[in-house]
């Protein structure tokens, strides 16, 4: 167990004060977990051995090594084959059996699919009562704005990508089997009260549990209020001792805590992800709560300790299985930055000036994205807004289904900004995919909003910034298979991100280390970070990475990758060179930028570390179009 | 140009914060006016609204975030035209702190229950009675019983909804938004009995 107020490395030199009492517990919450994973089969495991072996095994450079900053070729990057991540649990979890116990699940998701006049929710005002449908959370909407099935029932490991296509309707097969799958999912969320009421929890069981209150049979809400009330007494327990728990090891599984005063968040996982990582999605789990209530929620606890938060967060269920879904593809949840839809640079400066005219008529923040990408974004003076209110506010957006519906007034907070107060928020869609979030300090400033996000819309039509937006859409981002020749030959005639567009002059590629796959020297993938900007970039995934498996799996590499960059312990690292079985991954860390490339795990490391070098340039030739430049209140 | 000129005067007419202008915009014969609808989530809200707005039905789950805003216009048979700038809040229990932004300075009030659900219909009373207490002078107030297709699954009857509504002043109707069933009534009838501005 680690403790918070204590650097982790202390632990060990400070045994609890009473071993005993807290073994009970550990052996509780281990019993529990084991039989909540029980039909979990072995082989899903790996040995403990294996675990970790990768953060060991990084390699420290100096930062000397660089020469004109520079990644140059060196020969102390240590290369290790590591034992590779295991692979592809959920193809497993297809085959699961279905148990009876799924009745509920399987109804509800008929309820959305078919209607069926029998039944009163499904009388047509299905998801209209509120907060038994909305609970189960049978459509989600990720932040693509893609409407997704939920695996609410959560089989995280298998989680559809921003770049899929929506397939309506799409079932996974572990997708209609409640309590099987909560007991083999990989990653669990639960949000209690300090006195060990139920807040949230994504799990049908769970769901069905806390908001219905009803019992399906199998016993399985004694066991899950008999793990609540376990969670409960650990964290209280050691709390009592004037300590914090971060971190409880059980076999297989991570569980984290997080306590924020009246509230504790837990995860439990065995998905391996960093403890960091995992401690940031409770962080923003936290942070989406504190969005929709505001903070002075603790207020209620203060008055009932007793007080039982559910109700307050009625119809929010998609907001927050969205956000978890989040965890699962979006690099925001854990680079902390967000993303810009690639455009011309007049084309948003055009969308700047009119955001910029509107903030100065006293508009706290104008906000222009596409799906959760940004077009502009404006802050009046001296108002800045943080990435992971930005994440938390698209989320929130783009979950909501009413706000694609008509123009809406509601209030919000952002966690970062000002946690104790509401601002307003006017939204409003202007395309399918491309919304107008208008925020204010005044309750009354609504007919203010609608009349300066009329003059938004007439100027972004004229303009041709929506057409443009579109376009940008359509096409996508930046390709590795555009990675230019030589940054010396740049050509003058280059238009969408240096991809030269005249049929004449063929882009020359790095043909010949991996023809056909990927990009030059066999990258294929990489996400570029601008520490100023707080924004980054990724590449859209190409051919070797196509599959929503194959991103996934990318994906966590990436998390475990900036953690290990991160890790104050041993850290901060400036450049690791790491190649497994699945890649060879490259992270550079400078000042003014974090570069994580991947490479097919046979690329040559000379080549890589010079494609890496031609990256970063590629990244500055067209920075004014990949990235909002000049809007600086972000400055915190 | 800019809002930020034109921003202390707006104010100074808009002095119900999220009231329409209403000065100018009424004559005798164009009728401008502020509708609220309230009421427990899930009893109909945002259908009865997109089904006299849009002439749509939508079964799937859109729970109203805050309050949307829409408009709709109609002519009654005497000449005049309508225009009802219709708040449509969210039912959830957070909102309801909230409720006083978008029914202040409202002309209308359309509380609506279901009648399939007894709670709701307490949920309506409520309403009424905070209507009552901080709605504007003279609001005129309707009593929606939604849902009135699922009359098999009836738990609050006609005569229920018709003696409270008439003990408290409302007018009132049973609706169903699914089968479209009275909702352009309801507005009419709303309309019929606005108060006509004097020609001036």
């Amino acid at each position: 167990m680690l403790s918070d107020s204590n650097s982790s490395s202390d632990d060990d030199q400070n045994p609890k004060p009473d071993a005993t009492s807290i073994d009970q517990s550990l052996d509780a919450i281990e019993n529990q977990l084991a039989s909540i994973s029980m039909s979990q089969s072995v082989s899903e495991f790996e040995s403990e051995s294996e675990h970790g072996i990768h953060e060991e095994e990084t390699t420290e450079l100096n930062h000397q090594d660089f020469r004109n900053g520079s990644l140059s070729e060196i020969d102390q990057l240590s290369l290790h084959n590591s034992v590779p991540e295991e692979v592809s649990r959920s193809e497993k979890d297809v085959d699961e059996p279905k148990a009876s116990s799924s009745r509920l699940w399987t109804n509800a998701v008929e309820e959305e699919e078919v209607e069926a006049p029998s039944s009163p929710s499904s009388s047509g005002y299905a998801g209209e009562r509120g907060s038994s449908s909305s609970a189960s959370g049978i459509l989600e909407v990720n932040n693509d704005g893609e409407i997704d099935a939920v695996r609410n029932d959560g089989e995280f490991d298998e989680v559809s990508d921003s770049q899929a296509p929506w397939v309506p309707g799409k079932r996974h097969g572990d997708e209609d089997d409640a309590s099987i799958s909560w007991r083999k999912r990989k990653k669990h969320f639960f949000v209690l009260s300090h006195s060990g009421k139920p807040i949230y929890s994504r799990s049908v069981i769970a769901a069905q549990l806390f908001l219905f209150h009803c019992s399906i049979g199998y016993g399985d809400e004694h066991k899950l209020a008999g793990f609540s009330a376990t969670l409960q007494a650990i964290i209280s327990f050691v709390e009592n001792g004037g300590d914090r728990v971060k971190l409880v090891r059980a076999g297989k599984h991570q569980v984290i805590f997080l306590v924020k005063g009246p509230i504790y968040l837990v995860c439990i996982s065995c998905t391996e992800e960093p403890y960091e990582s995992l401690r940031g999605q409770l962080e923003l789990l936290y942070g989406q709560m504190i969005l929709i209530l505001t903070k002075s929620v603790n207020r209620c606890f203060e008055k009932n300790p007793k007080f039982d938060m559910t109700p307050l967060l009625g119809g929010t269920d998609v907001v927050f299985s969205s956000l978890i879904h989040s965890f699962g593809w979006n690099p925001a949840t854990f680079l902390h930055a967000y993303t810009c839809l690639p455009l011309a640079y007049a084309t948003r400066q055009a969308a700047g000036a009119i955001l910029q005219d509107v903030a100065d008529s006293g508009v706290l923040f104008a906000i222009l994205m596409c799906r959760h990408k940004v077009i502009s974004l404006v802050g009046a003076q001296k108002a800045s807004l943080h990435p992971d209110d930005m994440l938390l506010l698209s989320n929130f957006v783009m979950s909501s289904e009413s706000f694609r519906t008509s123009e809406s007034f509601s209030p919000i907070c952002l966690p970062r900004y000002n946690p104790m107060a509401f601002l307003y928020a006017y939204v409003h869609y202007l395309d399918v995919e491309t919304y107008l979030i208008l925020l204010t300090t005044s309750s009354d400033a609504f007919y203010h909003l609608k009349d300066c996000r009329i003059r938004i819309e007439t100027v972004l039509l004229k303009s041709n910034v929506l057409v443009e937006v579109q376009r940008s859409v359509v096409e996508g981002g930046m390709h590795v298979e555009d990675l230019p020749v030589d940054p010396a030959s740049r050509s003058g005639t280059v238009s969408h991100l240096g991809q030269p567009r005249i049929p004449t002059g063929p882009p020359e590629r790095f043909k010949e280390v991996f023809h056909g796959i990927g990009g030059p020297a066999g990258l294929w993938h990489f996400i570029y970070r601008s520490i100023y900007l707080d924004q980054y970039v990724a590449s859209e995934f190409s051919s070797p990475i196509s599959s929503l498996q194959q991103q996934k799996r990318l994906y966590r590499a990436y998390q475990k990758l900036y953690t290990s960059m991160h890790d104050k312990g041993v850290g901060p690292h400036k450049t690791q060179f790491r190649r497994d079985e699945n890649y060879v991954m490259l992270c550079w860390v400078t000042q003014d930028f974090e570069l994580y490339a991947t490479f097919d795990p046979l690329a040559d490391k000379a080549l890589a570390i010079k494609i890496c070098n031609r990256v970063c340039q590629w990244v500055k030739d067209v920075e004014n179009e990949i990235f909002l430049l000049g809007a600086s209140p972000f400055s915190w | 140009m800019g809002c930020s000129s034109s921003l202390p005067d707006r104010n100074s007419v808009r002095s119900g914060g999220l009231n329409p202008e209403n000065g100018g915009g009424n004559d005798a014969k164009n009728i401008r006016v502020k509708l609220v609808l309230l009421g427990d989530s899930g009893v109909g809200k945002s259908c009865i609204v997109l089904r006299f707005v849009r002439g749509q039905f939508d079964p799937t789950s859109k729970v109203t975030i805050g309050a949307s805003f829409l408009s709709q216009t109609i002519a009654l048979q005497d000449s005049t035209t309508v225009k009802f700038e219709i708040w449509d809040t969210a039912g959830q229990e957070r909102y309801a702190a909230l409720a006083p932004l978008y029914y202040r300075g409202a002309a209308v009030a359309v509380v609506v229950y279901d009648i399939t659900s007894p709670e709701s219909f307490v949920k309506a009373q409520y309403w009424v009675k905070e209507l009552q207490k901080h709605g504007s002078p003279g609001i005129i107030m309707a009593l929606v019983g939604n849902k009135a297709d699922l009359h098999e699954k009836r738990e609050v009857s006609v005569q229920d909804g018709m003696e409270y509504a008439e003990k408290n002043g409302m007018f009132f109707i049973e609706t169903s938004a699914k089968t479209a069933d009275n909702i352009n009534q309801l507005f009419e009838e709303i309309a019929k009995r606005l108060p006509r501005p004097s020609p001036s």
